[in-house]
């Protein structure tokens, strides 16, 4: 054994816990970083897309009411009207919610409490794997089976169609694609439902698909909800599956399903080739809305989730 | 009464059994569809091509040898035995008749071609390659009159080998294309992509996990951290790619970057992938016993070396599962990138330059004038299948390491 003074171990100590000290600074600014990362995109976006709306923009003030409101998007002779964009989206998303929670609950039910356990971990694969497919092979999908369906119905029903692009497809595709989404969360929600109050369910004669679909679905309510915002939130941002089948129409709101559509995001794709002046920079405020469309959207299931079906 | 409960349950059974049937036929309609168009386009060819085709304007010099052999020509193929090349007939994706070469003698005249067209490469040695299509070849026929034969005057294989052997006494040039419709360069760029966004997110996000898990107080400052870096998750990618033009654009201007490039797009994923990272390598930390922390410091090891040899190498298994992931949100991932990498399919990308991943350029063909279906499926049946590995990766992974300590 070598001796160590006692000099030489204080030093080795305070070495040490010098190292220490730079590790946990490093670890804490790293953290503070990530988090401060939503802050400076929310920031960035809305400095540069309240811009347009400013009297001393340099392309030429652009009226937001018109903005907020208006009813044609015409890039080319510079008419900004968002509001019918907004209708369509949301008609869009909550259309796609409409068909894909029903399939979504039921379809979580059967994996959580009704399929025999082999069958339940095939049916989580199937989920997981819907879940794992990028948008852009669903926009493949759609643009060539989900539009040619439409269009075959259209002309089934005498409707002629733009090609089958159309809000009918989008909506369905929507559906689709947020399916995985809500299902998995749903799943979860099931699972943590606590078995007393099945036991007491079946303890009172109730049978067991009663239980499911009084007791468990009921207590499971918050996670659905959960799924149902985050389901939302997928279908309001999807961009390029979405732009592929839009058709983007240039005045609206769009009412009949057969009609092509414009959503926030398919906007926000159309003419890239532009990468300064008002068509750059008004993106961003299409950006603005979008956000504040799912934020609003957020509220309103949170407070649909509060005052429906709780007794 | 019963009877009417067990029929009102065995429907209500029923239908869930329904809704996860149609799930199924989703994703198979899907996986079929995707096939069926992008199979026969699918090849080893496609992977190593360039996506753009180059057309040359070739000088044929004179033949050295009078006749040539093919000794094992294959049914469809067209051989001319005067020149020593062979011909096929073919199709472009959009359904345009092609005359593709199959096979080139190493003494045919077609091996020593040289470019035709003004510039600096006049004069250059420019062999024929198999898989180039031809669009004509000029010829002295037997009055001794040039004249042109080809695809483009609605001949086929056949009938361009019967023209050489038979009406042709000398071959002056040819017009020819290169194939095209590959995706090398998007495949490197994507390879850039993961190794750019994943050099940066990695680190960033296993210290910010480690803060979270090992040092930060369970107080409100670190759930608001928490709760910030969860809101990352909810914000959709068309939005990030608009943050990446504003906020990191700067930041690439100071590499002399201008416009999209490939280290922008990488730029942008990382932030994309932050939360992803952080979630699963918290768990995985969290996971990690409490007493072995405590074995590590008892023994004199301080807070940082602990971390370090102790806690993280017991969470690799937890960290991997977030490569994995994040490796897929970036083959998956489209709009971000159609803002900070543009959708020019560049067929050389480098890390300063423009370019487009594989998903990118799925986007690119899809949203022409002419949307390119049998591309498009083959890259898509690419990506599914990298997104089927990595998920039985994970799954196998999870299985691997589920250890109870």
């Amino acid at each position: 054994m070598t001796n160590i003074t006692a000099d030489q171990k204080k030093k080795m100590y305070q070495r040490k816990r010098v190292t220490d000290d730079v590790m946990r600074m490093i670890f804490k600014s790293s953290a503070i970083l990530a988090s401060s990362m939503i802050f400076i995109i929310i920031l960035f976006i809305l400095q540069k897309g309240l811009m347009p709306f400013l009297p001393n923009y340099k392309y030429g003030q652009v009226d937001i009411i018109q903005f907020l409101f208006g009813t044609t998007w015409r890039q080319d002779s510079a008419i900004y009207g968002l509001g019918f964009i907004v209708i369509n989206t949301l008609v869009s998303a909550f259309g796609a919610l409409l068909i894909s929670l029903p399939f979504s609950i039921l379809t979580a039910l059967f994996i959580a409490k009704i399929a025999p356990k082999k069958l339940a971990i095939f049916m989580k694969t199937i989920v997981e794997l819907l879940a794992s497919i990028p948008s852009v092979v669903y926009g493949v999908f759609a643009a060539g089976y989900i539009v040619t369906m439409v269009k075959n119905l259209g002309s089934m029903l005498n409707i002629s169609t733009a090609g089958g692009s159309s809000l009918m497809a989008v909506i369905i595709l929507l559906a689709i694609m947020i399916f995985p989404t809500m299902t998995s969360i749903t799943i979860t929600a099931i699972g943590a439902v606590p078995s007393d109050l099945e036991d007491a369910s079946l303890a009172l004669g109730a049978t067991v698909t009663q239980t499911n679909f009084k007791v468990v679905l009921q207590s499971a309510k918050s996670g659905i909800f959960a799924g149902v915002i985050l389901g939302l939130g997928r279908a309001f941002g999807e961009a390029t599956a979405v732009s592929m089948i839009a058709g983007n129409k240039l005045y609206g709101p769009t009412t009949n399903l057969f009609d092509i559509t414009r959503t926030l995001t398919s906007t926000m794709l159309a003419g890239l080739k532009e990468t300064i002046g008002l068509d750059y920079d008004i993106r961003y405020s299409v950006g603005i809305v979008l956000m504040a469309t799912i934020l609003i959207s957020n509220l309103l299931v949170n407070y649909v989730k509060k005052h429906v079906g709780s007794r | 009464m019963m009877k009417k409960r067990l029929f009102k349950d065995k429907v209500l059974n029923g239908l869930t059994f329904f809704t996860s049937g149609i799930s199924v036929l989703v994703l198979f309609a899907i996986f079929f569809f995707i096939f069926q168009k992008g199979y026969s386009t699918l090849s080893l060819d496609m992977l190593s091509n360039n996506y753009w085709s180059v057309n040359y304007n070739l000088a044929i010099p004179e033949s050295s040898q009078s006749v040539y052999t093919y000794p094992s020509i294959e049914s469809g193929e067209s051989f001319s035995s005067k020149y020593g090349i062979a011909f096929k007939d073919d199709f472009s994706p959009d359904k345009k008749a092609l005359i593709v070469v199959s096979y080139v003698d190493p003494a045919s005249p077609f091996k020593l071609l040289t470019d035709l067209s003004a510039g600096p490469n006049q004069g250059q040695v420019i062999p024929i390659q198999l898989g180039m299509n031809i669009e004509k070849i000029v010829y002295t026929n037997t009055l001794g009159v040039d004249r042109s034969a080809g695809v483009i005057f609605k001949q086929n294989a056949s009938e361009l080998v019967n023209i050489l052997d038979t009406q042709a006494t000398k071959l002056l040039s040819t017009y020819t294309q290169t194939e095209g419709g590959g995706i090398k360069g998007s495949l490197i760029a994507t390879l850039y992509l993961i190794l750019i966004s994943l050099a940066i997110a990695m680190p960033l996000g296993i210290f910010s996990a480690i803060y979270l898990t090992e040092y930060a107080a369970k107080n409100k400052t670190s759930a608001f951290i928490r709760s910030s870096i969860e809101l990352l998750t909810g914000v959709p990618s068309i939005i990030y790619g608009l943050m990446g033009m504003v906020v990191l654009y700067p930041i690439t201007t100071l590499f002399k970057v201008s416009g999209p490039s490939v280290l922008l797009g990488g730029l942008t994923l990382s932030i994309i992938l932050l939360p992803t990272i952080i979630r699963t390598t918290e768990e995985a930390l969290k996971v990690v016993p409490e007493h072995f922390r405590s074995a590590s410091l008892s023994l004199g090891a301080n807070y940082s070396q602990t971390i370090f040899k102790v806690v993280l190498p017991s969470a690799v298994p937890g960290i991997l599962t977030g490569i994995l992931l994040s490796v897929g949100r970036v083959i998956g991932e489209s709009a971000a990138l159609i803002y900070t990498m543009g959708t020019f399919v560049n067929d050389s990308p480098s890390v300063t330059r423009g370019g487009t991943s594989l998903a990118v350029q799925i986007w690119s063909i899809m949203s022409g004038e002419q949307p390119n279906f049998a591309l498009a499926s083959a890259i898509s049946i690419i990506i599914l299948g990298i997104v089927l590995f990595i998920n039985i990766s994970i799954k196998l992974l999870a299985r691997r390491f589920a250890k109870t300590w």
